[in-house]
C-alpha cells in the first residue's frame, strides 16, 4: 500500500531498545504498602478521608506510607505473597488462607474483632422476620471470602435449616457497604452484613436507619486482624503493632485516627484465636 | 417485575452525575493512571509484537508455534489476564500493564505478521536473489515497506486498549477501572455517571488522536519518551518471576471435582446464552439505527445524532455496562444479556452503516428508476445487497460476545465467567485453570463453527481494521 521510505527501521529498534531499558530499570525501595479492606469501595475520595490514617502511620514508624483498596479480599492476600502489599488488614476467613498460603504474621486487632457479630438486615417494612423467612428471598453476601458477610450469616442460615443453595437466590455484592446499600435500594430483599460498618454507615448518613431493620444477630466470632507479611522487617511489624495498641479513645487526634478505624482500642492479635474459624471454614468448603 | 422496578429506580440514581470540582480533581490521579499504564503498555506490546510480526511475516522456524501461542492468548479473556497480573505482580497499575501489554503483543503480533505477508513481493523477491537470508529479508524488507501500514495500525488499537484499561483496572489494576467499581460498591451512582462521562470523552479523545495518527504516523514518534516513562513508572514494584511461576506451578493441574462437573451443562448454557442472545438483540437494534445513520439512506438532521448516539453505545465497554447492570438491579444473565447486547449495537450500528454506505449504486439506479419510493429501494436493493456483510460483520460479534459473555459473568451475571471468578476469588486455583480451560475450548469452537458457516456460504473476509473494536 505504501511507498517503501527508508530511514523509518531505526525507530522500531529505538521502540525496542527502550523497552529492555525499561524493562531492566531495578525497583526501587518504596513506602511501606497497606492494604485496607476493600469495604468502603475503592474509590479515591475514600482513600483521601483516610489521609489522617496514613499521617499518623507515617509519624508512627518514620518511613512513607501508601494507602491501597485493593478491589477484592483475594487481590490482598495475593499482594502479601507477592510482596506488592506490606501490612494489611483481613477479615478472620482471609486470615486463615493468607496464613496457610503465605505466612502472613496477625499483628493487632480491635477488641470488639475478638467478640464479631454479623447482622442480618432487610427493608423496614419488608415481612421477612426471621431466618426462616428468608426462603424464597432474593439475599446479598458481601465478598465472597467474607468472614462476617458470608461466611458465618451462611452458617447461621443453615443451622436455621434454610439452605442457601437451594432455598433463596443469592448473590455477592463484594462489600459490607454494597450490601447495605443494595437492601435499602431493593436491590435485594435481605442481606448479611457487618455490624460495625451497619453502625457507622446508619449513623453518618450513608444509609437510612429509618429504612432498614435488622432482624437476627449471630452468635459471637472472632473477626478482622491487621497482619504483617511473612519477609517484613521486624522492627517496622513492631512499630506498627505499637501504633496501633498507643491509639487512646478521649484524645483528640487520637479519636479521629480511631473512628476511621471504626474502633476504641486495639489490642495484640494471635493465630490460635483462629482455629474455630480454619474448622468451621473446612466444613463449609471454603479452604 | 420487582426486578425492573428496582433497575429503573437505581438508572435514575445516576443522574446527575458528579461533576462538583471536587470530584473531578480527585478524578486527575486516576485518569493519568489509566493513561499511563495504556501508553506502557502498547510500548511494551510494540516492542514485542514488532519481532514477533516479523518472524511470522519472514516464515521463519517456530512461526506455526509461535502463531499457535499467540492465538491461545488470544482467546483467554482480557479480565482473566488481569487476574493472572494481580496474582503474580501484585495489585495496582503496573499488573494491569502488563496484563494490557501481553493481550495486545499477541493480537498486534498476529496483525503485523499478516500485514508483512502482505508486503509487495517484488522487492522482496530482488533482495533474496542477491543472497539476504529470511532475517535480512524481513528486516530490510517486510519492515521498511510495512512499517506504515504497522504503526497506523497500532494506532488504531490505541483508543481499543483504553477501554481494556477500564477492564483490567476492575479487578485490582488500578486506574479508573478501580475507582468504577469502588463507586458501584457504595452505590454512587451519581459518580458512576461521571466516570462513565469521563470514560467516553477519553476514548473519543484517543479516536481522534489516532485518525491524526493514521494519517502522520511518524508522529507516534514524540509518543515515545512519555510512554517509555509510564512503562517505568508503572512497572509492578514487586515483580519477582520466582514468585509469579509458583504461584502459576499452583494452579496446575486443572481439576474440577464431581460436583462442579454437574453444574457445568448449565453453567455452559448460560454463558453461550447470553453471547446468542446478546448478539441477537444488538443487531436488531443495530439494523435501524444503521439505516437511520446511514449517508445514502439518512438526512443529515437524523443521520447525525444517530451516529452520536452509536459512538456513547460503543465507547462504553460491556463490562462497564455490565457492572452497572448488575450492581443496579443484580438480575443475572439478563444484565449480562442486556450488557451485550447495548455495546455490540453500538459497534454493528457503524459497521451495519459502512457496509449499506458502501454497496454498489447502480442497482440502486436501477431499482429507483422504476419509480420505486426510498423505502423500497432500501428494502430490496440496498438491504439484500448489504446482506452479505452484515451477516459477516454480525458472525464476528457472535465470537467476540462469546468472550465477553464471560467477562461479564465474573462481574455477577452467571454463568462459566461467574464460577472461573468465584474458584478465582476463593483460592480454588486448579478449578479456575479448569474453567479457564472449558472458556478456551468453548471461544475456539465458536470461532471455528463461525468460520465454517462464513466459508460455506462464501461470505467473504474483511480486513481486521473493518472487525476491530
Amino acid at each position: 500500500m505504501s511507498a517503501p521510505r527508508t530511514g523509518r527501521a531505526p525507530w522500531a529498534g529505538l521502540i525496542l531498545a527502550a523497552a529492555l531499558v525499561a524493562a531492566a530499570v531495578p525497583a526501587a525501595a518504596g513506602p511501606i504498602r497497606i492494604g485496607m479492606v476493600p469495604d468502603a469501595g475503592a474509590t479515591q475520595v475514600s482513600v483521601e478521608e483516610k489521609a489522617p490514617l496514613r499521617a499518623y502511620l507515617e509519624k508512627a514508624i518514620g518511613e512513607p506510607v501508601e494507602l491501597v483498596i485493593p478491589t477484592s479480599y483475594n487481590a490482598t492476600v495475593e499482594g502479601l505473597g507477592n510482596a506488592s502489599l506490606d501490612i494489611a488488614y483481613l477479615g478472620g476467613l482471609t486470615y486463615v488462607k493468607a496464613h496457610a498460603r503465605y505466612g502472613v504474621v496477625p499483628l493487632v486487632q480491635r477488641e470488639e474483632d475478638q467478640q464479631f457479630h454479623s447482622l442480618f438486615i432487610t427493608p423496614a417494612d419488608a415481612p421477612i422476620r426471621s431466618l426462616a423467612d428468608l426462603r424464597g428471598k432474593r439475599f446479598a453476601f458481601g465478598d465472597i471470602n467474607s468472614t462476617s458477610g458470608h461466611m458465618f450469616p451462611y452458617l447461621a442460615m443453615s443451622k436455621a435449616g434454610v439452605d442457601p443453595e437451594k432455598d433463596l437466590s443469592y448473590r455477592y455484592t463484594g462489600s459490607h457497604a454494597a450490601t447495605v446499600k443494595a437492601v435499602e435500594a431493593g436491590a435485594v430483599d435481605a442481606g448479611a452484613t457487618d455490624e460495625t460498618v451497619f453502625r457507622e454507615m446508619t449513623r453518618d448518613g450513608k444509609a437510612d436507619p429509618a429504612k432498614l431493620r435488622v432482624f437476627y444477630t449471630t452468635p459471637a466470632f472472632v473477626d478482622y486482624v491487621w497482619v504483617a507479611r511473612k519477609g517484613l522487617d521486624p522492627g517496622v511489624r513492631a512499630a506498627i503493632a505499637k501504633a496501633f495498641t498507643a491509639l487512646a479513645s478521649g484524645h483528640g487526634d487520637d479519636d479521629k485516627i480511631l473512628a476511621i478505624l471504626r474502633g476504641k482500642r486495639f489490642v495484640p492479635a494471635g493465630d490460635a484465636e483462629y482455629d474455630q474459624v480454619r474448622v468451621i471454614a473446612g466444613r463449609l468448603g471454603l479452604l | 417485575m420487582n426486578a425492573w422496578r428496582s433497575l429503573l429506580g437505581t438508572l435514575a440514581g445516576f443522574f446527575p452525575p458528579d461533576l462538583s470540582p471536587h470530584y473531578l480533581r480527585a478524578l486527575l490521579p486516576p485518569v493519568a493512571e489509566t493513561i499511563g499504564m495504556t501508553a506502557g503498555a502498547m510500548l511494551l506490546a510494540y516492542a514485542v509484537s514488532l519481532p514477533v510480526g516479523l518472524w511470522i511475516g519472514a516464515r521463519l522456524p517456530g512461526t506455526r508455534v509461535l502463531a499457535g501461542l499467540l492465538a491461545g492468548i488470544r482467546a483467554v479473556p482480557d479480565l482473566t489476564l488481569a487476574i493472572f497480573c494481580v496474582i503474580a505482580l501484585g495489585v495496582g497499575p503496573g499488573a494491569g500493564m502488563l496484563a494490557l501489554a501481553i493481550y495486545y503483543a499477541a493480537a498486534l503480533g498476529k496483525v503485523f505478521g499478516d500485514l508483512c505477508r502482505t508486503a509487495d513481493p517484488a522487492p522482496l523477491e530482488a533482495l533474496r536473489a542477491a543472497g539476504a537470508s529470511r532475517m535480512q529479508v524481513a528486516l530490510v524488507g517486510m519492515l521498511p515497506l510495512k512499517l506504515r501500514d504497522i504503526l497506523s495500525y497500532g494506532s488504531y488499537e490505541f483508543e481499543s486498549a483504553i477501554r481494556a484499561s477500564v477492564i483490567v483496572g476492575a479487578v485490582g489494576g488500578g486506574g479508573l477501572g478501580a475507582e468504577l467499581v469502588g463507586t458501584l460498591n457504595a452505590f454512587d451512582f451519581q459518580r458512576t455517571a461521571t466516570l462513565i462521562l469521563v470514560l467516553v470523552a477519553l476514548v473519543s479523545l484517543f479516536d481522534q488522536l489516532a485518525v491524526v495518527l493514521r494519517r502522520e504516523p511518524r508522529w507516534l514518534v514524540a509518543l515515545l519518551p512519555p510512554a517509555l516513562y509510564c512503562a517505568w513508572r508503572f512497572w509492578p514494584p514487586s515483580a519477582s518471576l520466582a514468585h509469579a511461576a509458583s504461584a502459576f506451578a499452583g494452579m496446575l493441574p486443572p481439576g474440577l471435582d464431581a460436583a462442579a462437573w454437574r453444574r457445568l451443562p448449565d453453567l455452559v448454557a448460560q454463558t453461550l446464552g447470553m453471547a446468542v442472545f446478546g448478539t441477537a438483540l444488538g443487531a436488531a437494534a443495530a439494523l435501524p439505527l444503521a439505516l437511520l445513520s446511514a449517508r445514502n439512506l439518512s438526512p443529515v438532521v437524523i443521520a447525525l445524532p444517530v451516529r452520536r448516539l452509536l459512538e456513547a453505545l460503543r465507547a462504553v465497554p460491556e463490562v462497564v455496562w455490565g457492572l452497572v447492570l448488575v450492581a443496579s438491579a443484580g438480575i443475572g444473565p439478563v444484565a449480562g444479556t442486556l450488557a451485550l447486547a447495548v455495546h455490540s449495537a453500538g459497534c454493528l450500528g457503524r459497521l451495519f452503516a459502512e457496509s449499506v454506505e458502501n454497496v454498489r449504486r447502480e442497482p440502486l439506479i436501477a431499482v429507483a428508476s422504476t419509480g420505486a419510493s426510498g423505502v423500497a429501494v432500501a428494502a430490496y436493493a440496498t438491504l439484500p445487497l448489504a446482506l452479505a456483510p452484515l451477516a459477516v460483520h454480525t458472525l464476528f460479534r457472535l465470537e467476540w460476545n462469546v468472550r465477553q459473555a464471560t467477562v461479564v459473568g465474573m462481574i455477577g451475571a452467571g454463568g462459566i465467567g461467574q464460577a472461573l471468578y468465584e474458584a478465582q476469588q476463593l483460592f480454588f486455583y486448579r478449578r479456575m485453570m479448569a474453567y479457564l480451560l472449558l472458556t478456551w475450548v468453548l471461544v475456539v469452537a465458536v470461532d471455528r463453527s463461525s468460520e465454517w458457516t462464513r466459508r460455506r456460504f462464501r461470505w467473504m473476509a474483511l480486513a481486521p481494521e473493518e472487525i476491530a473494536s
